[in-house]
């Protein structure tokens, strides 16, 4: 097992530039997620740390070593691909021993080593079949049982789940988590998806072209966004956001939206009065209990019944807007409707660059 | 629009139409395998169909065939038999890592350096056979060499004009098949006789022939054997990597495997075209190495038009590929399952 150390890397494809500076540094045994949008250059980071890429400037440590310029086979790291990337004309068993063969491990070793992880991955029965005659689920099992029987100092994983219908991927994260807590392994994980972001690191990086926007754990990320861009991207449905900007009124800052209604803002943004500012409200923080906080009106566009509660998909002025209300609410489409928000779960964020305001910073 | 779509009558209509252009191919074939069975007499005397019917038949144009009578037959099936098989395995084997390496590596050929690769190996031909007089072999193999050397050094400067990619050094192997064969075989004629006055014996010899064919076929091997490649996921490859399986493992243990399918049909493309080859036979062997196009060309010339003969003779330079056709694509199909997993 081994840290990773990420310092001012580049990556350039010809003329483009991918990635134009990033430094991340993953602790020892650290469950990493890296998320971001398509095109984002996770897949890239990733295939930096593997070696499969050549950093085009910096460096990259794994452990004490400067592996930079090492190629793949030489850095320790044991890799997932998207596609699986099994080898079709061997079996399941062969797949998971070929690396040991070829660098002439000891043949007992090699098959203890196999054993150990078609156990744990449940994939005893299979051994003999060909990659062809697996399932989706089970194929990833093999994937994940070749990058186990070589005890690497670290795992990388490209978006494992993503070939996987919705209930196997549910089933696999909890199997790659558990996986993670028996070995205390080093795991950089690549997705898209914010759910498995949040639900499985440890640490969660979002990126968008090429940059870092934040690096957090999954709950800091979703209480504290850094930016507009993470508030958007963490949480399912996404934070409401309605433009406007901070005006004084008595000696206090107030957001005034754009559409008119105003929400008493913390005393922090006083000094930022006269600027433009964005309210961020996670549908969740919001409802139809007046205790919550200050009310804006709501427009109905479709109500969407969940069981435990309803989602209202609405327009605040013309912007857009969901509420989540009790399952009681029976409001109709068309109908203006109260929607208070959580006063204590408000964001604000300035609109020339994005940036949260938080009273701590 | 499939077959399976028409109804009735249209039905009928395709299946004889096909049933026709069944009959027309195979015809020639038939016509072959009877006229290998009549005597010289049913053969003159007017078309006769059917045997036992028409004609008697009569096993003697086989007889004559494997005693020997007219040319050496179990050696010329022999030396077809083996010059076929290694040119096709060579081939096939250096086309493939030359499509790999196409397929997977970018490669800078400057414009420049090939045109001074030309006019060094030409221009020292030239001076060493007409101005210093050496044996002309031996001049064309040094300045080839130089040139060569040369051209690959000079390569790693910026020079000016134009740099060929991948694309461009696939269409120069292609294009060695664009132009007639002859002008080729007539060349290699010369090469291999002034190799043979330095004493590396090249025509009629095992060695000799193979090698030509290996050349002649590398183009077709390249050109197809690139596309099999290119479709193959790269990602396979990658993981090998990570899991540190030297470049010559990966080529050999999972990059041949996945292009199985591709591979066969290569290779029997390959052999039909050496087996049935007769230009190059006809101009490097005379007699050891002579292989069956030839035979069968001298059933007519020996002693007149002798159909019987040269019937037979054909049949058993046509029924092998027949055999190897059919098992090879067999075992192509079943590799066809196994490719990409996804
Ligand atoms: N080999 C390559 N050549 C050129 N551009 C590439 C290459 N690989 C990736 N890119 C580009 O780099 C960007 C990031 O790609 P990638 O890291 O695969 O994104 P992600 O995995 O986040 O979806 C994309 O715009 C992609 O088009
Ligand atoms: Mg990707």
């Amino acid at each position: 097992m081994a840290t990773i150390n990420i310092e001012n890397v580049t990556k350039s494809f010809g003329e483009v530039e991918v990635i134009p500076s990033l430094d991340l540094q993953v602790a020892d045994g650290e469950f990493v997620v890296l998320v971001g949008p398509s095109g984002c250059g996770k897949t890239t980071t990733l295939r930096m740390i593997a070696g499969l890429e050549t950093a085009t400037s910096g460096t990259v440590s794994i452990g004490s070593r400067d592996v930079t310029h090492l190629r793949p086979g030489l850095r320790n790291c044991a890799m997932v691909f998207q596609s699986y990337a099994l080898f079709p004309h061997m079996t399941v068993g062969e797949n998971i021993t070929y690396g040991m063969k070829v660098r002439g491990e000891d043949k007992q070793k090699a098959h203890a080593a196999m054993k150990e992880a078609s156990r744990i991955l449940n994939l005893d029965d299979y051994l003999d079949r060909k990659p062809a005659e697996l399932s989706g689920g089970q194929r990833q099992r093999v994937a994940i049982g070749r990058a186990l029987v070589r005890d690497p100092d670290v795992f990388l994983f490209d978006e494992p789940l993503s070939n996987l219908d919705a209930k196997l991927r549910i089933e696999m994260r909890t199997e790659i988590k558990q996986l993670h807590r028996r070995l205390k392994s080093t795991i950089v994980y690549v997705t898209h998806d914010q759910v498995e972001a949040m639900t499985m690191a440890d640490r969660v990086v979002v990126m968008q072209g090429g940059v870092i926007e934040q690096a957090a754990d999954p709950i800091t990320l979703y209480e504290r966004p850094r930016n507009l861009f993470v508030a958007s991207f963490i949480g399912a449905p996404s934070m409401n956001m309605l433009a406007g900007q901070v005006a004084m009124e008595d000696g206090q800052p107030v957001f005034v939206s754009n559409n008119g209604f105003r929400v008493p803002a913390p005393a922090h943004l006083a000094t930022a009065a006269g600027e433009a500012m964005v309210l961020g409200i996670r549908p969740e923080h919001t409802g139809e209990d007046s205790s919550l906080g200050p009310c804006i009106k709501a427009t109905v566009i479709e109500m969407e019944p969940l069981g435990p509660h309803t989602l209202l998909i609405g327009k605040v002025g013309d912007e857009k807007f969901t509420a989540q209300m009790p399952a009681s609410n029976k409001s109709q489409p068309d109908d203006v409707v109260d929607v208070y928000l959580d006063r204590s779960k408000l964001h604000f964020f300035r609109a020339s660059d994005g940036l949260a305001l938080r009273e701590s910073a | 629009m499939s077959v399976r779509d028409l109804k009735g009558g249209k039905r009928y209509w395709v299946l004889s139409a096909c049933l026709v252009w069944l009959v027309f191919t195979l015809f020639p074939l038939y016509w072959v395998a009877i006229t290998s069975l009549k005597s010289p007499v049913d053969v003159v005397g007017g078309p006769t169909y059917i045997p036992f019917v028409d004609f008697q038949p009569t096993l003697k144009a086989w007889k004559d065939l494997f005693s020997g009578a007219r040319g050496g037959f179990f050696s010329t099936f022999w030396a077809s038999t083996i010059v076929g098989l290694s040119a096709s395995v060579i081939a096939t084997l250096v086309g493939s890592m030359a499509a790999y390496a196409l397929v997977r590596f970018p490669f800078k050929v400057r414009l420049a350096s090939g045109i001074i690769f030309f006019i060094v190996a030409m221009g020292g031909y030239l001076l060493g056979s007409e101005v210093f007089g050496v044996n002309p072999a031996m001049a064309s193999i040094v300045a080839f060499c130089v040139a060569l050397a040369l051209s690959i050094f000079l390569n790693r400067f910026a020079l000016p004009g134009a740099v060929l990619g991948n694309d461009d050094i696939i269409f120069w192997f292609v294009s060695q098949r664009l132009f007639p064969p002859i002008v080729v075989a007539f060349a290699l004629f010369l090469l291999y006789t002034e190799m043979g006055k330095l004493g590396f014996k090249m025509t009629d010899t095992y060695f000799g022939l193979t090698l030509a064919y290996v050349a002649f076929s590398l183009p077709i091997v390249v050109w197809l054997m690139r596309d099999f490649i290119a479709i193959l996921p790269v990602d396979v490859e990658e993981a090998a990597l990570v899991e540190n399986v030297p470049s010559w493992r990966i080529f050999f243990g999972i990059v041949l495997p996945m292009a199985r399918p591709g591979l066969i049909a290569t290779f029997v493309i390959t052999l039909a075209f050496v087996w049935n080859e007769f230009l190059f036979a006809l101009f490097l062997t005379n007699s050891k190495w002579q292989t069956l196009p030839i035979l069968v060309a001298g059933q007519n010339s020996q002693r007149g038009d002798e159909w019987w003969a040269i019937s037979a003779a054909a049949l058993v330079a046509i029924i092998p590929m027949v055999i190897i056709a059919g098992l090879l694509g067999r075992l192509m199909r079943s590799g066809l399952t196994i490719g990409a997993v996804k």
